[in-house]
This record gives C-alpha cells, structure tokens and sequence, in this order.
C-alpha cells in the first residue's frame, strides 16, 4: 500500500484496501485450484476452505453457516433478496416498501419490478436529518405490502436508518424485510440475529476485504428463490463454481473485523470529532448534510457543503493538486438538459447550491489525525482559491 | 477523468483576474448547471490585447474559461469570427460525454465576443 497515496485516501464508504492479512490469505488461495463442489480427495481442502469461510462470516454476522450464501457483491445480494423475495408474488403484485435513498441496486431492482410485473412501490422520503421515519413506514403499510427493503446506513451520509424497529415491524406483520447493510459491517458490530431482518446484503470491500464478493443472510434459506440456477453450490441457492480465492479473501476480513471492529469504530469517532471541530475553526461557511453526529451515523462518514464552491471543482482541485481523494454529492450531466445531483441530498429536500457543494468525507482504520489536519488544511487552500476565482461572478 | 490539458487550465489558469476599465465586459452561464464565466476584454485596432475571467462552475468549465482566453489573446476579433463550429469543439481536446456541455460554453463565448465588440465598435 503507497502510503502517500493512503494518506490522502478519504472515501473508504466507495471502498477499501485490501489489507495486508487479507492479500495474503488470496494468494496462499491461489494453489487450492480443486473444484470446491468435486467429491474428489484433492477437494476436499477447498470444500473445508469454503465452510470455514462460511463460518467465520457468519461469525460476523451472528448467524448459523447455512444462512450465509456467497454472492459476487452487495449489488448482487441486494438484487437476489429483492427478486427472489417477490418471485412468489409475480403473478400477483403487491406492494413495495422502500426509501428513496437506497443505493441504486436496490431502487433500480423495485423500478424494474414495477415495470414488468406492475408491483406498487413506495419510496420513502427521509426527514431532514437523513433518516427516514417509523411513522412515515408505519402510515405507508398496505394490506398487500410483501417487501419492505431499507438500508442499515446511507452511503452519503452516513446516516443509520431505523432498521430495528423496522425489522420488528415487518416481523409483526408478517412482510418480508431486507437489510441493505453493505455500509455498516465493518463499522460496527451487525448481529443479525438481533436485527431480526429475512435478508441482509454486504459486500467484502468496504471492510478491507476483495472486490468481486459479498454474500447474503438468508434467515430462512429454504423460502428463497435462487437468482442463478445451475448447480448445486452454495446449498442449491447460487449456480456457478465457488470464486475460492475471493470468499478465502473475504474469511480474513470477516475474522480481522470481529476483533478489531469495535476499536475501528472508535478510531472512527475519535477521527470524525477531530474533522468536524477542524472544519468549524475554518473562516468557511460549512453546513453538514444530515445528523453528523457519531451516534445518528456510521462513524467513518461526514458529508458536508461549502457556501460558494461547486463540490466537483473542489474535489478535482484536492485530488490533482494535493493527491487527496473524496466523494462529491452533484457532477455534471451527461447531457444538457438533466442535473445529476445526488438522489440522497435531493430526497433530503436540500437546495440546490447545498447539493452541489457537497463533499463526503469517509475514512477508514488506516487514516490518521495528521492525515485530516492536512487535509483541512489543503480543503481550505483549494476553497480560498476556487473562491478567488468566481468572486465577482 | 481529466485531460491533461482540461487539469492544466483548471488548477494554474492563467488568465483568472479582472481588467480595471474592460472595453467589454459580458457573462455567460449554462442554466441546467448554473455555471457561469464573466469575461473582460481590451482590443486594439481590433486585436484582443487584454482579457480576464472569473468563473464558477465545474472544473472543466473553469478550464474552459482559460483555454478561450489564452485562445483569444493577441488574436484579431475578425479571425476569432471565422473559428468554426469544428475549431472550437477541437481546442477543447478529449472530454468525457459529462463534459461535453463545456464545448457549448466555449460556443458561446466565442460567438458572444464577437456580439459585443461589435455593438462596442471593436469589430
């Protein structure tokens, strides 16, 4: 890992490193080439390979083994919940619940629903502090609701949605409830066992882990359809020859991350209290966009605006002049007719200067406090410039 | 992604600043994303011999602000009047399909140069 380039790394919500431990485990991996699912001697080291693989995730999440299916990401685990979840109901649509802030695998999967099976779909709009609320979902429950999907954390904000009482409620009802929790394990602590949800997503990169793997909590494995039908791997719930290197990959960051989550998330506090008492000494005026508190969010996250810049000159001048990477809430359309602004700020009812100055800043286990001091102090220089630049415009 | 020639004008531009008596002055914008670029303008004997912008906008749109300044310096404003459609969408190098609307504010600034030097009598 460049150092430099990790110093300036604050968009750890995007993705993450592979750590050290996790690199090594995929290549020790990489001569274990048997065929997980053959019954032949030589495989049965990958087959002990995958089930241990299985457990120390399921370890993480608090669950039995078997309710732990290994899917290519979380887009593919948010898909699978969603569509495997409804299959049942194709020829009789009902209705689906959801928040207008869920990441795009999860609102496009209910779009696509609503337009080739004609399920009815409520997205909920979240409050001003970027969480959505029990009531609203509450008061948005229909007799034939067979879904409700909500995230566990945004990724722009950072914000922790309701999903206990959520879970609690479907579970009262009798609705299926799926868990986006993509952005979270890896954070803190997910149980869910405690959560109570049907279906829960995360994906291995975003807590130091590879691309390319992820896996789905299925509470009741034997109720959901398959998404890929083929073979028999993955207990007949997911065709297609084990990916042993990545699943290898994701085990260690699952083990890592049982014992060192909770003194991460500390780090992440200790760092997001650090950021926020650094950006208010700025002669700026920086408004925070959602509950930036370290409670009301995922530790790692803060997404802020700047009066006066565009939130894409900012961090294209931070990342070529200074190496210093974020994520923007606003970039320019593809076309000239189309904003592209970002669902979650806009769904938060946030104006439209707000919008297009917003940065998310997220960091991870490697970032250090001097790390954020120079890059408060290179966000200033950047701002002051871009300022400069516009000042009578 | 940037081009090297779109980070270049964006992060060191040269001609950023203002002009204290501009002979002409006039602002241009892209209403879907609100940029919006003034520039300031000095001709002799119907040459460009001075001009500054201040812009507020995408990083591109910044660029492109400086590369039509460095374009129409010490250019004449009958020249400038013949670019065509063509010569300009090239000065803007490689461009990603998000970056395209930059093509038409440097349309736009060319063609509303000549507009106002010609109601200023420059052309």
């Amino acid at each position: 890992m460049n150092q430099q380039e990790i110093s300036g790394y604050f968009d750890y919500n995007a993705t993450t490193p592979v750590s050290g431990a996790v690199a090594e485990k995929m290549v020790a991996s990489l001569s274990a080439f048997f065929n997980a699912s053959s019954s032949s001697k030589q495989a049965q080291v990958n087959k002990a390979m995958l089930q241990k693989a299985r457990e120390s995730v399921a370890q993480l999440l608090n669950c039995r083994p078997e309710q732990v299916a290994f899917t290519s990401g979380g887009s593919e685990a948010n898909n699978w919940a969603i569509k495997g979840g409804l299959l049942p109901y194709t020829r009789t649509p009902g209705h689906i619940i959801t928040t207008a802030i869920e990441h795009p695998s999860v609102l496009e999967t209910v779009s696509y629903l609503e337009r080739a099976f004609g399920f009815e779909i409520t997205r909920l709009k979240p409050r001003g502090n970027g969480a959505v609320s029990l009531a609203d979902l509450e008061a948005s429950v229909q007799d034939n609701t067979q879904l409700i999907s909500v995230m566990y954390a945004n990724n722009e904000t950072g914000v922790i949605q309701p999903v206990n009482e959520i879970a609690a409620f479907a579970r009262n009802h009798g609705i299926q409830c799926h868990v986006d929790a993509v952005q979270v394990v890896g954070k803190h602590a997910v149980d869910v066992e405690a959560l109570g949800a049907d279906y829960v997503s995360c994906s291995a990169h975003k807590f130091y882990g590879p691309k390319g793997v992820g896996c789905l909590y299925i509470r009741e494995p034997e109720a959901l359809e398959p998404l890929i039908h083929g073979g028999g791997q993955e207990m007949g719930m997911r065709a297609g020859t084990e990916n042993l290197m990545a699943i290898a990959g994701m085990a260690q960051a699952a083990e890592d991350c049982i014992k060192f989550v909770d003194q991460w998330n500390d780090h992440y506090a200790v760092c997001k209290v650090h950021l926020i008492e650094k950006l208010r000494q700025l002669p700026l005026e920086i408004l925070f966009n959602g509950d930036a508190s370290t409670a009301g969010a995922v530790s790692n996250t803060l997404n802020f605006s700047i009066q006066g810049v565009r939130g894409e000159a900012l961090s294209a001048l931070l990342d070529r002049k200074y190496g210093i990477q974020v994520s923007i809430g606003s970039a320019c359309s593809n076309n000239d007719k189309r904003k592209q602004h970002s669902h979650v700020l806009t769904a938060m009812d946030l104006d439209e200067q707000r919008i297009q100055g917003a940065l998310r800043v997220s960091f991870g286990r490697y970032t250090e406090l001097s790390d954020i001091d120079n890059f408060v102090l290179q966000l200033e220089c950047c701002t002051e410039k871009l300022l400069a630049m516009s000042s009578v415009v | 992604m940037y081009s090297a020639l779109i980070v270049n004008h964006f992060i060191d531009p040269e001609f950023v600043g203002d002009i204290a008596s501009p002979q002409i002055e006039f602002e241009i914008g892209n209403s879907v994303c609100g940029d919006r670029i003034r520039v300031q303008v000095n001709t002799v004997a119907g040459v460009v011999n001075d001009i500054a912008y201040r812009a507020w906008g995408c990083a591109t749109s910044i660029a492109t602000g400086d590369i039509f300044c460095e374009s129409v310096k010490d250019a004449s404003l009958s020249d400038l009047s013949a670019r065509s459609d063509h010569e300009i969408e090239a000065m803007m190098g490689e461009l990603e399909p998000s970056q395209h609307h930059c093509i038409h504010i440097l349309n736009e600034l060319h063609r509303t140069l000549i507009t106002e030097a010609q109601a200023k009598g420059a052309l």
